[in-house]
């Protein structure tokens, strides 16, 4: 089964993702921040990340280029909340640099586990 | 000499005296005025030194010639005989002229012909003397004229100028005094006193007091009563004089009304304010955001795992209509702070404000009238029309509640304004040549200062708790920042409220979109065309081709006929004629497969939650919904 990354700062809420996708028997791997998914990254078993944008340690901007940089194939989802730099220009930016999809928090679970499948099946963008 | 001297008027006579004649030729002779003797043919009978010195003549020229001969038959005729005449009939005649002479060009002087009466004969002769009264004059009129200048100056001096007696008894009072105090032209206000501008008198003696101690001093601000009774803020200086026995004489006031200082101060203030907590509110919704995602996941699962049917999933669904509500707060929040871009197109900002007039032209109740004036209705801002027509919207609305009880008239005001005008108007810097400012304007029961001082603070209301959560003016004041804008209110208690809205026209140059044969159709069910316009407006740059519909029938048909079947149904819930019971049927009777958007108030009700389960719709969203929300979705929907 294809192996998902999910960077996100609040351990809930990456805690939540990785159990609904583990439900759908993906393989799941967290990290806490950029630095750590930098870190943990192992191309060989990582087909998709999920990352938070605004992060301490290295923000998802920078995951996504050192991920494309190290995994050219690698589909990458964006997720970011409100508050602090603006969300909306940060997702069009992580757009730019090469994000499949972006997802505004709050978002839909089963949306976003739909996308993921879909991503993985069709190997399209979705 | 023929002239006897002996008879020179009734005064002169009682002196008598032989010798006196020779004095009173000799006072005449060397008198400093012109002295000439004139007889009753008009002929000068004797001039004295003065006048041939003046003249620069000898005696001779003149005397046994007439006036008309000496100063010519115009003058006599027009200017002398008459007061001549006068005189011989024996009154006194004085008047002033300015004549030129060789000797000194023109002057002014003061010409007396006195009766002169010669025994039994009556009045024979007059003497005239004549006064070179030019230095007087001349500085009688540089005195008048330099006054004149002090007038003009103290009434165009923006600053109001006040003597007083220290008892507040006013002495003098300038123009501009008046116009700070909104006194009427024609009421005086000498004899008035000074404390009756102030809202408490003994404000008025505290000042007394330490001008007494200082002399002189300013008072930063100070609130005076205008006419209408309304507080004026003032910078007020203040200066005793002293008479020469070192006794409190009077007091002069500069008055200088400082509203617009204050007014400034407390829109940086408010500005300042609002932005802290955007920051702060920005900050805790992002938070929030990661948690309510964190509890709508969990719920979703837990949904999954439930029997459709059961209590429990019931309960779930409960959480979950908790956090779309959680959801619909925070997306407000941020609005406010600013941490929401808002998508952009260029507005003709005109037709969103006719389609919001519309809207609630139909719910305004009868003892409100809706007015509008709209200049320049070409001119265009970059915005989401969805968002301008929410704040259109929130304006006319709290309007009309303003008025409800009352009744009363809401006038929507559009023109375009110069930049220069709104840079001196707002104190800000401006960001375009001109913008367009919209008048909200309504008669109902007006705000308190204090009210007005925070109705842009999020969760701030007025209303009765319970009763909406106060968001409503924070959200269109972050909407307006977004835009770059600004918003400003001004109220007076029972007079009314006027919000004003500035917004940039923009002039850049925008690419028309191509048009292309093979739009996708999309098709709206509404139930107020006015709503769905504006949906319209905003996607009318975008290559799609919009249909709407607000009748069952008309729908059937739509779907039934091939070539006008929808690509795209985005169906609005407030539509009456439509059901959500009748698209369910709709749908399974025409067993057709096309994506649907519902977009419905914040809470969905159990009827709108059947149409939800039924799986015709792909997407919901929620009221109000942003450009950017409907322009991603559609195109999620169609690839």
């Amino acid at each position: 089964m294809a192996g998902i990354l999910i960077v996100e700062d609040d351990k809930e809420l990456r805690e939540m993702i990785a159990v609904a996708l583990m439900r759908r028997k993906f393989t799941v791997i967290e990290a806490a921040n950029g630095k750590e998914a930098i870190m943990h990254f192992k191309p060989s078993i990582t087909d998709l990340v999920v990352t938070d944008l605004i992060m301490p340690e290295e923000d998802g901007l920078k995951v996504i280029m050192k991920l494309r940089e190290l995994k050219p194939s690698i589909r990458v989802i964006a997720i970011s909340g409100g508050g602090k730099a603006g969300p909306g220009s940060y997702l069009n930016l992580a757009k730019a640099l090469g994000a499949d999809a972006i997802y505004s928090k709050p978002f839909s679970l089963n949306d976003l586990i739909d996308r993921i499948e879909n991503m993985l099946n069709t190997g399209k963008p979705g | 000499m023929k002239h006897n001297l002996q008879d020179i008027g009734e005064s002169e006579r009682s002196r008598s005296a032989g010798s006196g004649l020779a004095i009173s030729d000799q006072i005449i002779n060397h008198s400093r005025s012109m002295i000439s003797i004139i007889n009753k043919d008009y002929v000068y009978e004797k001039v004295n030194a003065t006048f041939c010195r003046e003249h620069q003549i000898v005696s001779e020229a003149v005397e046994g010639k007439s006036l008309a001969d000496v100063w010519g038959g115009d003058t006599f005729r027009d200017h002398i005989k008459s007061k001549v005449d006068l005189c011989l009939a024996g009154e006194t005649v004085s008047y002033e002229a300015s004549f030129n002479t060789p000797r000194q060009g023109t002057r002014f002087y003061e010409v007396v012909f006195r009766p002169l009466a010669a025994g039994n004969e009556g009045i024979t002769h007059l003497i005239a003397e004549t006064f070179d009264v030019h230095d007087l004059r001349v500085s009688q009129q540089q005195a008048e004229e330099m006054k004149e200048q002090l007038r003009q100056f103290e009434t165009n001096l923006p600053i109001g100028f006040i003597r007083c007696k220290p008892d507040g008894k006013i002495l003098h009072a300038n123009s501009a005094f008046k116009r700070i105090v909104s006194c009427p032209d024609d009421i005086q206000l000498v004899n008035m006193n000074l404390k009756s501008f102030y809202p408490v008198e003994v404000l008025y003696d505290i000042q007394i007091e330490q001008l007494f101690e200082l002399r002189t001093k300013t008072f930063g601000r100070v609130f005076l009563k205008n006419w209408g009774g309304d507080e004026i803020p003032c910078r007020i200086s203040g200066f005793l004089a002293m008479d020469e026995l070192s006794r409190p004489s009077f007091i002069d006031f500069a008055i200088e009304d400082s509203s617009r200082e204050l007014m400034l101060e407390n829109r940086l203030l408010q500005a300042q304010k609002l932005e802290t907590i955007g920051a702060l509110a920005g900050g805790i919704a992002h938070d929030f955001n990661n948690i309510l995602t964190t509890i709508s996941g969990y719920s979703e699962m837990l949904q999954e795992d439930l029997p459709g049917e059961s209590p429990e999933s019931e309960k779930v669904s409960r959480i979950q209509g908790a956090v779309k509500k959680a959801q619909s707060i925070i997306k407000q929040i941020l609005t406010f702070s600013r941490h929401v871009e808002q998508e952009k197109i260029r507005v003709k900002v005109s037709e969103v404000l006719v389609e919001t007039i519309g809207f609630i032209s139909s719910s305004v109740p009868g003892n409100i009238s809706v007015e509008n004036s709209i200049k320049e209705a070409d001119a265009e801002v970059l915005a989401d029309p969805t968002q301008l027509f929410r704040v259109f919207l929130n304006m006319m609305t709290n309007a009309v509640q303003s008025m409800e009880k009352t009744g009363g008239t809401l006038s929507v005001n559009m023109e375009v304004v110069d930049g220069k005008s709104v840079k001196s108007e707002l104190n800000r810097d401006i960001v375009a040549d001109e913008y367009i400012l919209i008048a909200f304007k309504d008669t109902g029961k007006g705000m308190e200062p204090s009210i007005i001082e925070r109705i842009f603070e999020p969760f701030f209301t007025t209303r009765e708790v319970g009763k909406g959560i106060g968001l409503g003016l924070s959200v269109i004041h972050g909407i307006i920042a977004e835009l770059e804008g600004e918003i400003l209110v001004s109220s007076k208690r029972e007079k009314g409220t006027t919000f004003y809205i500035y917004l940039p026209v923009s002039k850049e140059y925008e690419e028309t979109v191509r048009e292309d044969k093979k739009r996708k159709k999309i098709l709206f069910i509404t139930g107020n065309k006015h709503e769905s316009r504006i949906l319209s407006i905003a996607l009318e740059k975008s290559s799609y081709d919009l249909r709407y519909t607000t009748d069952k029938n008309d729908l059937l048909r739509l779907l039934t006929e091939i070539d006008n079947r929808p690509d795209l149904i985005i169906y609005m819930s407030e539509s009456r004629q439509v059901q959500p019971a009748d698209m369910i049927s709709v749908f399974s009777q025409l067993m057709i497969e096309i994506p649907c958007i519902l977009i419905s108030e914040s809470n969905p009700d159990m009827i709108e939650e059947n149409l939800l389960n039924s799986g015709i719709i792909k997407q919901q969203l929620i009221k109000p919904v942003s450009l950017k929300e409907i322009r991603s979705t559609i195109k999620e929907l169609l690839g």
